[in-house]
């Protein structure tokens, strides 16, 4: 492997080695932080920001950003928890704040991908519209524990065997969307998208309709991470999502999707999602400040687009290098036999 | 008729340039007199770009130097150093901002005067290239070859130019533009300015040039005067074992294709490679894109029947393939895989229909396509930027070849900037793909390479189209057909 392969791998997975580098930190640090139990912990606090930055991941590689999750999060919790202390029924419920969240993602979407408009922009937007709904429709009050239904509440504390019901949701999303984005014809859509939007649509891609339904997706699952965590909290809080979409966005560019849309892996926002979390739960450990925390989830964010940016960098000039030597080593070979030239290159 | 020996402009000594462990350039020495026009040429990946990076400051020279009017620069010098010792390039996409007008453009990172002054200059300067374009015009509103000339008048400002860099400008240029390149270049020469060409349309080099230097792989193999040479043995310089031009002869089939254009009917038969030939991005291209659904619809009949195409799914649908005339911003997706490039658009008819897509899936076609186009560069899991340009374009051709059989095949001009060699692989292909009972159409705004691989072709111009067929001297029919149609027409029809 030459330096340029070596460079490309190292910006390619970089984050799989902070991951280690972070746990083995706290664990010197603070002995008992290494234990199945904190691991367990750490994973039943990453599964509902899970939830919302694997669609999220899909969103950014097509080229496009939702910025409405958290706040979509939020008015899914409230208005599933309005019909569930009217109705006593929790599927009902459910469905309730499933179908707004969907909702909400086809008017992003609608505004996106039918009427051209920015994404960031019209998105925003939602941030701001769907946390006041939320606020709007609870009168900025908390649905208590005892108006939710007790097969709701059961939810939270589920457990599939020994393991959380957040954490088998996790999973599955996990690996769904690894099937859909690399197994599927849509996942090499998404990415043919964000590549080169142009050439995708030349291709015979339905772009909007790919983008609508991304952002159909990313509604739902957002209205689910709210109802999980109201689940989880026993309550439904209509600040419960807030912050959550600039959390998944740290999460997902840490995993190293490219902002600019194209580029990015399932394995890469897993283990972006996890460092984000060890980073919280060692600062929990460390008893540092909860503002503090705040501060961070800033930092890391910014962190992660200067990473971003500079990540994509190298792998373009390593590749474009690696592609030089390729060709020049191609046409060393001279108008050789296929075999020859099948193999020129790859050394 | 060698005038007397002048002093050299330009003088490169052994510049060698060394891309980590690649050499790019080896040992390369040859000089520029003034009033020379030196066509350098080489396939994509020779070396040509690179020497324009030393010369013109982008890079650094990993060792040997150059010099200008007998001065030894080194070999790693800024772009402004360069700009300053009078060495000017112009690139076949001028490098302007496109927001900003022509006068700001023109004195962008050159010392400008006053107010007054500064317009002055300016108009003289575009004076002196042969363009009348308003100073407070924004540039992205020009043409292309408009905006070489503002680059160019660009270079005029920096000083007294003596080195004049061009690469490829001609690529993108029609006729008329590139004639009127050409007298401005002559005219630069005249004045003693040492001029370099890169071009990849021998047409222009021969005509233009006074000396050839030929590239390969990073060496310099041929260096001689212009007027002993052949287009015939120039391709032979570039492509050593440079294989049969004449292309396969087919037996066209029933009609398979028309349209009704505003200048009468276009059409094209089952196994007819039929070229559409126009001015550069003429109305030729746009009616191509609108065949295939691209920003806009169009009805035309296809096999016998009336077809109404809205969308590129649709002309997919139909059999209806387009290989685009920008094969970086248009066809392929740098960040895909070479393989993904190719299959993108056909995984749903493989094995698992779209739903279990695995690095096996395509793969036996990929490396089908690779065979019949000789693709060169890294193997297919390489993302696709990592191919030099023919090979690029042979990747995007492929997309549209092997996965599944064209009906209508529609290719804008898909030869362009490519070397001589993919140039011939990718007219084999074209060619074979009709004799499987394709129709093919052939976009383009350069005869020759209409004429290197169409049976007949239409030349069309505002609205109206005339027929050409394939004859000897196809290439000057179809300028001759260009030219009639540029002439006005009598208010009769």
């Amino acid at each position: 492997m030459n330096t340029e392969r070596l460079k490309i791998f190292l910006a390619r997975n970089g984050i799989f080695m902070a991951l280690i580098a972070l746990i083995a930190v706290f664990s010197v640090l603070r002995p008992n932080f290494f234990s199945l139990a904190n691991g367990q912990s750490i994973l039943l606090q990453a599964a509902e920001l899970g939830l919302i930055a694997i669609p999220l991941a899909f969103l950014i590689m097509s080229g496009t950003i939702d910025l409405s999750v958290g706040s979509v999060a939020s008015a899914a919790a409230v208005a599933g928890g309005m019909v569930m202390s009217g109705t006593g029924s929790t599927t009902t419920g459910i469905l309730a704040g499933i179908a707004l969240g969907a909702l909400a993602g086809a008017l992003n979407g609608f505004l996106v991908s039918y009427l051209g408009l920015n994404s960031f922009v019209v998105t925003l937007g939602g941030l701001s519209v769907w946390g006041g709904f939320a606020l709007f429709l609870s009168g900025g009050k908390t649905i208590p524990r005892a108006e939710l239904p007790e097969a709701f509440r059961a939810i939270g504390t589920l457990k599939v065997g020994p393991v959380p019901i957040q954490i088998v949701l996790l999973i599955l999303v996990v690996a769904a969307g690894w099937y859909v984005l690399n197994r599927t014809q849509f996942g090499k859509n998404v990415k043919a998208i964000g590549g080169n939007e142009r050439a995708a649509r030349l291709m015979g891609v339905n772009v909007k309709g790919t983008r609508f339904l991304l952002f159909v997706t990313s509604g739902g699952f957002a209205a689910a991470a709210g109802l999980l965590l109201s689940a989880k909290v026993q309550s439904a809080n209509p600040n419960i999502g807030s912050g959550l979409e600039l959390e998944a966005l740290t999460v997902v560019l840490l995993g190293g999707v490219a902002f600019q849309g194209g580029i990015g892996r399932i394995s890469g926002v897993v283990a972006g999602l996890l460092f984000f979390r060890v980073l919280r739960a060692g600062l929990v450990f460390m008893q540092a400040s909860p503002f503090l925390q705040t501060i961070l989830v800033g930092l890391t964010l910014i962190v992660a687009v200067a990473l971003d940016s500079s990540i994509q960098k190298v792998i373009r000039s390593s590749w474009a290098k690696l592609g030089k030597d390729a060709t020049e080593e191609a046409e060393d070979d001279n108008r050789s036999g296929p075999a020859e030239r099948e193999r020129a290159g790859t050394s | 008729m060698t005038p007397p020996q002048e002093p050299p402009r330009l003088e490169y000594e052994s510049v060698t340039v060394d891309f980590g462990a690649t050499r790019a350039l080896s040992e390369i020495s040859f000089s520029v007199r003034p009033g020379e026009i030196v066509g350098l040429l080489g396939h994509n990946g020779a070396g040509k770009s690179t020497l324009f990076n030393v010369t013109s400051g982008v890079i650094g020279a990993t060792s040997g130097s150059f010099r200008v009017d007998g001065v030894n620069v080194g070999g790693d010098l800024s772009p402004r150093q360069a700009a300053e010792l009078g060495i000017t390039i112009i690139h076949q996409e001028p490098a302007l901002a496109q927001n900003l007008t022509v006068l700001d453009n023109l004195f962008l990172a050159r010392p400008a005067g006053a107010g007054a002054d500064r317009k002055k200059k300016a108009r003289a300067a575009l004076e002196a290239v042969g363009a009348d374009i308003p100073l407070d015009m924004p540039v992205d509103a020009l043409g292309l070859g408009q905006r070489q000339l503002v680059d160019l008048a660009r270079g005029m400002l920096a000083g007294e130019m003596k080195v004049l860099l061009l690469d490829e400008p001609t690529a993108a240029l029609g006729k008329a533009e590139t004639d009127a390149l050409h007298a401005l270049i002559r005219n630069f020469a005249e004045r003693g300015v040492a001029v370099v060409y890169v071009s990849h349309r021998l047409p222009d080099i021969m005509e233009v040039c006074t000396r050839i230097v030929v590239l390969r792989g990073g060496e310099l193999v041929v260096d001689d005067a212009a007027a002993g040479f052949t287009a015939d043995r120039l391709a032979r310089a570039l492509v050593p074992e440079l294989r049969d031009a004449e292309f396969i002869e087919t037996v066209p089939g029933a009609e398979a294709f028309r349209i009704d254009t505003p200048g009468g009917p276009v059409t094209a038969r089952e196994g007819e490679v039929v070229g559409l030939f126009g001015m550069a991005g003429g109305e030729q291209f746009a009616l191509a894109a609108s065949l295939a659904g691209v920003d806009g619809a169009a009805e035309y009949e296809l096999r016998g029947t009336r077809v109404r195409v809205a969308s590129p799914r649709q002309a997919i649908k139909r059999g209806v393939f387009y290989v685009p005339p920008d094969r970086d911003t248009e066809g392929l997706i740098a960040s895909e895989t070479a393989k993904d490039n190719v299959m993108l658009p056909w995984f749903g008819a493989t094995g698992g229909r779209g739903w279990w897509i695995s690095d096996q899936t395509g793969a036996e076609v990929y490396r089908k396509a690779r065979r019949a186009l000789d693709i060169r560069g890294p193997a297919g899991d390489a993302e696709v930027s990592q191919f030099s340009g023919g090979n690029r374009q042979k990747h995007l051709l492929a997309r549209w070849l092997y996965p599944a059989r064209p009906g209508l095949l529609v290719l804008a001009q898909p030869t362009q900037g490519v070397d001589v060699g993919a140039k011939l692989d990718i007219v084999d292909a074209a060619r074979t793909a009709a004799r499987d009972g394709a129709t093919v159409l052939v976009v383009s705004s350069e005869s020759d390479e209409i004429a290197s691989m169409c049976d007949r072709a239409y030349c069309l111009l505002g609205g109206r189209i005339r027929e050409v067929g394939r004859a000897g001297d196809f290439n000057a029919a179809l300028l001759a057909g260009l030219l009639a149609l540029a002439e006005p027409v009598p208010e009769s029809a």
